[in-house]
């Protein structure tokens, strides 16, 4: 009983935190959305006994993953104002198809499998020993080659983004080496031109008879 | 509904009031001891050495006018707070403060635990991740700069540090070949040893990193008022400034409450009962973040990230890696 309303609650808020990432015009609020989602299939694994999962379900995805999109788009992202941009035709057509396959090919795994009995499972199932001993243990290679695959793309992205400083020309001067009068000498020139009526004579100017410079 | 539930409610509810009513306590003896360690009185006139004074503070927020500033979200404006509040509590339900335990004058049995899962570990940090989205999404809603600046801080610097947070638990729960904060503090019992020995550099690391996790002095940079106003909640007032308070003392508690039994044997103790000992340990974790606030000034942005990456992250990896050989000498 328990278990069913939880099941009810943690389903519709996934279906509708769904749909908020896809009909929220602005991305803050479909990122937010798909957080929710996160979470509630969060609440799903802990349904099917797999604690484990659900915990790094939340940290990784719901945690890491989403806050380093939440944290681009608040940088970057356009405020609560912006207007929706028109797509392409194309693209339309193309979610759509993409769409109807997703809804195909799960309406074939629901028929299969979900009106026969459930799966039996022990209770060890979903603990961290069995996950870390299939992870370490069987498919050890492919944990560990996914990883280097992380590496990669996260090396591959420091190298995109790190800074280069622009080559040197020949001959350029730095701007700490050009040397400028120091900044009240000139400003004390200015001003005293600007406000006098009367002549203004600097050191090592000569004056001639008829008073002009 | 099952018997259980509402057991399971009743403890809840009694468990985050007495958390609330800590904190208000705590709001109190944090001015004192400031007060104290500055050289003044702090603040003494509100009842009995100003005992009532968080409750003149809590009547002030309450009547405060409760401001929506003009371009912000609304629903995430007001989410936001309660977000991060729900967050460090929903902590404690995870946190044991005993074994089974008779309720006096009855046979009645209870466990001192809201819930025991074996993934109990996992479930603290899953939370400390949501409650960075209140800091976040009040930042980013308030349509401020200051606030956005403050949010970003606090999402970068928590990130950092809890890399180096998850890695320096890790080397614990390898010795305690478990997740559950019970387990933890029962593998202490059994190997007779409190964990801060053998895991010093661990909990080293911990105690500085989970400093920078609830955003105290020295690393309260999202809310450096001389630069930022006050951070992600600079356009907060009132009730909804005080929950973001509120939420970082909680989490305060929860980082102690799981310092506790992670390095210090938990609930687990000669002489006196399970809940007590945990008090006395939350105690002493909490004080000392008192006295460090009283005692470092703030450090710069850049020092606290080097920190974080350069300095904290290399010992709790070496603490790892000596741990782990260690362990599977042993075995």
């Amino acid at each position: 009983m328990t278990y069913d309303i939880v099941f009810v609650v943690a389903s519709a808020l996934a279906i509708i935190s769904a749909l908020g990432v896809i009909l929220s015009g602005n991305p803050f609020h479909s990122a937010l959305a798909l957080i929710g989602n996160l979470v509630a299939l969060a609440a799903l694994y802990l349904l099917l006994q797999s604690d484990f999962l659900a915990a790094a379900q939340v940290i990784v995805y719901a945690g890491a993953v989403m806050i380093m999109f939440l944290f681009v788009i608040a940088y970057l992202g356009g405020r609560a104002t912006e207007p929706v941009r028109a797509r392409p035709w194309w693209q339309t057509l193309a979610a759509l198809a993409a769409a109807v396959a997703v809804v195909v090919e799960v309406g074939f795994a629901i028929e299969e499998q979900a009106f026969g009995d459930g799966a039996s499972v022990s209770e060890a199932f979903g603990a961290p020993q069995a996950i870390a001993a299939s992870f370490l243990g069987r498919y050890v290679l492919t944990f560990e080659a996914t990883s280097v695959l992380l590496l990669i793309a996260a090396v591959g992205g420091v190298t995109l983004a790190a800074h280069r400083p622009a080559p040197r020309e020949e001959g350029a001067v730095s701007a700490f080496e050009i040397e400028r009068p120091a900044p009240e000498v000139s400003l004390q020139a200015e001003v005293v031109d600007a406000l006098t009526r009367f002549d203004v004579v600097r050191a090592g100017q000569v004056r001639d008879e008829d008073g002009e410079t | 509904m099952p018997d259980g539930f509402i057991l399971t409610f009743v403890k809840a509810f009694v468990l985050a009031n007495l958390v609330m009513g800590v904190f208000a306590f705590l709001t109190w003896l944090e001015r004192r001891l400031l007060g104290r360690f500055q050289v003044r009185l702090g603040p003494n006139r509100v009842g009995p050495f100003g005992l009532l004074q968080p409750i003149a503070d809590l009547v002030k927020l309450i009547r405060k006018e409760s401001i929506l500033p003009e371009g912000i979200s609304p629903v995430l404006y007001i989410a936001a707070p309660a977000l991060s509040l729900f967050a460090s509590l929903a902590v404690f339900a995870v946190i044991p403060f005993g074994e089974e335990a008779t309720i006096p004058g009855t046979d009645w049995k209870i466990f001192l635990f809201i819930s025991n899962p074996s993934v109990a570990l996992l479930v603290v940090f899953a939370l400390g991740s949501i409650s960075f989205y209140g800091f976040l999404v009040g930042g980013w809603s308030s349509s401020s700069k200051y606030s956005l600046y403050g949010s970003m801080r606090a999402v970068s610097q928590l990130i950092s540090y809890e890399v180096s947070l998850a890695l320096a638990v890790i080397g614990v729960v390898m010795m305690a070949q478990s997740l559950s904060l019970t387990g933890i503090a029962e593998a202490q019992d059994r190997d007779g040893l409190w964990y801060i020995i053998p895991q010093f550099l661990g909990f080293v690391v911990y105690v500085v990193a989970s400093t920078a996790e609830v955003s105290r002095i020295p690393f309260d940079l999202p809310e450096a008022e001389g630069e930022l106003v006050a951070g992600y909640h600079t356009e907060y007032g009132g009730m909804r400034f005080a929950m973001f308070q509120n939420a970082e003392y909680v989490a305060l508690i929860a980082f102690s409450a799981v310092a506790s039994i992670l390095f210090f044997g938990g609930y687990e103790g000669p002489w006196l009962p399970g809940p007590l000992w945990m008090l006395i340990k939350m105690t002493f974790f909490i004080l000392i973040a008192m006295w460090v606030r009283a005692t470092l000034p703030r450090i710069r942005y850049d020092k606290l990230m080097s920190i974080g990456w350069k300095v904290l992250l290399p010992a709790a990896t070496l603490n790892l890696l000596v741990t782990s050989a260690i362990v599977a000498w042993r075995a």
